[in-house]
């Protein structure tokens, strides 16, 4: 699959600046102008925008002083959902063989259709074709030999282009790119690197193995040297089975208090307890991160001997979490984001109840009277918001929370594709 | 240390002592047994920390002195060597261990390095009747749970009372209690609570496997200890509070059933094949005349089996962990046993009918959908 001699089949297909296009879109007016999507905080940026600096997850007080004309505008969630579900679509139109990881990008391999549809590079322009033709919307692809180097080829494809990657120049192309292209290169392990001199992939490429292991760890550093070689054995996956569910939420800077992460950590609770529960799901494992002010994380995991997937107690959990590693992090004033996620899932079918031995962790329980209290809250919760929508009633310790970015843009992202 | 003792008399003791070393070996020298050989006895000691077993055998000593081995090494070679004598003596270079034409040296841990255990001779003390606290502890420890995070029911609780004497044991979804008469002596302690580690029941259960004396019961400070036929049991106590386990024994489950021991366990046996596998959920339907145990699972299949009774109340169903249902069916031996329910979310309690000298009580959680 992934040996040098194999063609560039891989396309990433990337909708670009999806929200604010679909806004443009939608809205003539709109259209060549700069605008955002969102309002305390920038959820997406058009082109336009960019061009000054505005940034998707910026205050939006901080774009507006970068783009004085900055136009905010509301979303229009369920739109975005038709639109990218048709744009996927398009491309579903040429192979079964689709990944899409997220509502506005998709992998897909097309080498068991070129003989029905022409070559990948003219497959891309087909598509990207169509979906400027039938939805108005720009997409660029990139087409490349593994999944990585097609990543990075739509983002040097942007905005609305292709790029297809020779398999024999592939190297040449991607050691002049610089290494924050690279999938899971953020600004923490950026800095990082630039602190040894490494800005281009191809000068991590050159560094050796030890070197890099020793400043990111063994199993990351191993994976970007690899993938600096452009070894990536990774397949198309077209449907990925969920073995976790989980939610993060970015705090800029706020102090490590109570008072900030309970909020926060019972509405991240809030959001996976009910997609658990509207797939009859429950787990065992409950991971918390905390991000700090220096982008460092700590995670902190707990096993519990039965399955759950009520609100309460999976906030209750975090929320004990989160005081054990601020209690080991004592030094630390400011977190930056907090995560949750429940793993080892199991269908939730039978119950097994517990004695009444009014015992003090009954609530983490799902057995136990509070436990079965606090899943028929949980239900007739999930029951009012399937018929009156997410904020038509709220848990009373999540009430209060100030959200910088709206519920509905958090389903959106976090929807079972 | 030089000595000569004979293979079945060391084999025996060795053998007690597996299940007390530490398996974990985070301590080295928690590993080893501690021989001490005076006079005409070889005397052993190991301990992981919470449960100690102090014995002796006969030994012809030809120097006195104290070493340790490896229990687990050691008992291996024992074991495999002839019915002969075995020739122990320590020299620079290690531990040798002969017998017939077999030599061999083994590595030692110092002497100084092994932990001090509290000695008994303290405050209350009683003498407990052997076949029922073997009993007790058959009926008992199954029902330990297994989570660290409730260490207060990482055991069983004792308690002695003048004229009976109880173990409990609970993991939060059923509950075994069995509480045994006794003539105590009128100056003894009114009531004497302690938490049993696991470990300590199944190690007190291996001591009580032969022989016929009684056992001597001392509660110290933070220890408790067992004496039986010349072996020392010595077992740290939880520290902690056993919840009110009364509370949860219900009163009032007005449908009582009996079924036919034998039978019951063969249905649920067989049902059980088909059940959830992880669930382990086996449904009671309860009619008149008759007891339907069904199961089923989207992957297996389903079974049923009908059970005729005596039963003329109202009908109901019930879903119970047949792993459950099967633990307190193999720990009694009566030919009838008794279901009494209130209804498909209420406790439920087994009991053996016409069981003599003891009294069983089985408390256990039903499962919902």
């Amino acid at each position: 699959m992934t040996d040098r001699f194999s063609p560039a089949t891989i396309l990433h297909a990337d909708l670009d600046a999806f929200y604010a296009s679909v806004e443009q879109l939608l809205d003539p007016r709109l259209r060549g102008k700069p605008i955002a999507v969102g309002g305390g905080v920038v959820l997406a940026a058009s082109y336009e925008a960019r061009a000054f600096g505005v940034r998707s997850g910026m205050p939006g007080r901080r774009a507006r002083q970068l783009c004085p004309d900055l136009v905010f505008v509301g979303g229009h969630f369920s739109e975005y959902q038709r639109l990218g579900d048709a744009a996927i679509g398009i491309l579903s139109d040429f192979t079964p063989s689709i990944e899409r990881i997220s509502i506005d990008e998709a992998f897909a391999d097309v080498a068991a259709c070129t003989h029905l549809f022409g070559s990948p590079a003219e497959i891309a322009r087909t598509v990207r074709a169509r979906v400027r033709a039938e939805l108005g919307l720009p997409m660029s692809i990139g087409v490349a030999r593994t999944k990585h180097l097609a990543k990075i080829a739509s983002q040097v494809a942007k905005p609305d282009g292709l790029v297809v990657v020779d398999p024999d120049t592939e190297l040449e192309f991607l050691h002049a790119l610089p290494v924050a292209l690279m999938w899971g290169v953020g600004p923490a392990t950026e800095a990082r690197l630039a602190k040894i001199g490494v800005t281009t992939i191809g000068q991590l490429a050159e560094s050796s193995p030890k070197s890099v292991e020793r400043l990111l760890g063994h199993a990351v550093g191993t994976k970007l040297t690899a993938l600096a070689w452009n070894r990536d054995p990774r397949q198309i996956q077209m449907r990925r089975r969920a073995h976790s569910a989980g939610a993060q939420s970015a705090l800029g800077r706020r102090p490590a208090i109570e008072r900030v992460f309970k909020p926060t950590l019972h509405h991240l609770a809030d959001r996976i307890g009910a997609r658990l529960r509207a797939k009859s799901l429950a787990g065992r494992t409950i991971t918390v991160r905390v991000r700090f002010a220096d982008l460092r994380s700590v995670t902190r995991s707990l096993t519990l001997s039965a399955p759950i997937a009520a609100t309460r107690a999976l906030a209750e959990i975090a929320e004990d979490l989160v005081r054990g590693v601020l209690a080991d992090h004592r030094n630390e004033k400011t977190i930056s984001l907090l995560a949750i996620a429940v793993s080892n899932l199991e269908a939730h079918a039978m119950v097994q109840l517990e004695l009444p031995l009014g015992l003090g962790d009954e609530g983490r329980r799902p057995g136990t009277k509070k436990g079965v209290a606090r899943s028929r809250a949980d239900r007739a919760i999930d029951a009012i918001r399937k018929r009156f929508g997410g904020e038509a009633v709220d848990y009373g310790s999540a009430v209060g929370g100030g959200r910088s970015v709206p519920d509905e843009f958090r389903r959106l992202v976090e929807r079972e594709l | 240390m030089e000595l000569v003792v004979r293979k079945n008399d060391l084999l025996r003791e060795l053998q007690l002592f597996q299940g007390i070393v530490e398996r974990k070996n985070t301590i080295p020298i928690l590993a080893n047994v501690l021989m001490e050989a005076m006079g005409d006895q070889l005397s052993f000691l190991a301990t992981d920390l919470e449960v100690g077993l102090r014995s002796k055998c006969a030994a012809s000593i030809a120097k006195s002195g104290a070493l340790t081995l490896p229990a687990k090494k050691f008992y291996e070679i024992v074991k495999s060597l002839p019915e002969t004598d075995i020739r122990i003596a320590e020299d620079k270079g290690g531990v040798k261990v002969a017998a017939d034409r077999f030599d061999s040296r083994m590595q030692t841990l110092p002497r100084e390095d092994f932990p001090t255990l509290p000695e008994s001779g303290g405050a209350s003390s009683a003498t407990l009747p052997r076949s029922a606290i073997k009993e007790m502890v058959e009926k008992t420890q199954f029902a330990i749970t297994g989570e660290d995070t409730r260490y207060f029911l990482n055991g069983a609780l004792f308690v002695l009372r003048p004229e009976a004497m109880s173990l409990v044991a609970t993991d939060g979804h059923r509950l075994a209690l069995v509480t045994v008469t006794r003539d105590g002596k009128p100056d003894d302690a009114e009531e004497v609570k302690a938490i049993l580690p696991k470990k300590t029941l199944g190690e007190l259960a291996r001591l009580l496997q032969e022989g016929d004396e009684d056992i001597r019961y001392e509660r110290g400070e933070n220890h408790l200890f067992f004496e039986v036929g010349g072996r020392l049991l010595i077992s740290r106590m939880i520290d902690g509070q056993f919840p009110a386990y009364e509370r949860v024994i219900p009163k009032g489950n007005d449908k009582h059933i009996e079924f036919e021991r034998d039978r019951l366990t063969n249905a649920v046996k067989r049902v059980a094949l088909l059940s959830n596998e992880r669930s382990r959920a086996v449904k009671f339907q309860i009619d008149n005349g008759k007891v339907e145990v069904t199961s089923s699972s989207p992957d297996l299949g389903e079974a049923k089996e009908t059970l005729p009774v005596d039963y003329g109340g109202a009908s109901m169903q019930i879903c119970f962990n047949a792993q459950y249902v099967l633990d307190f069916l193999a720990a009694v031996s009566t030919d009838i046993v008794s279901i009494e329910l209130k209804d498909e979310v209420s406790q439920a309690m087994m009991k053996p009918v016409g069981a003599e000298g003891y009294d069983y009580t089985y408390v256990i959680m039903p499962m919902r959908v």
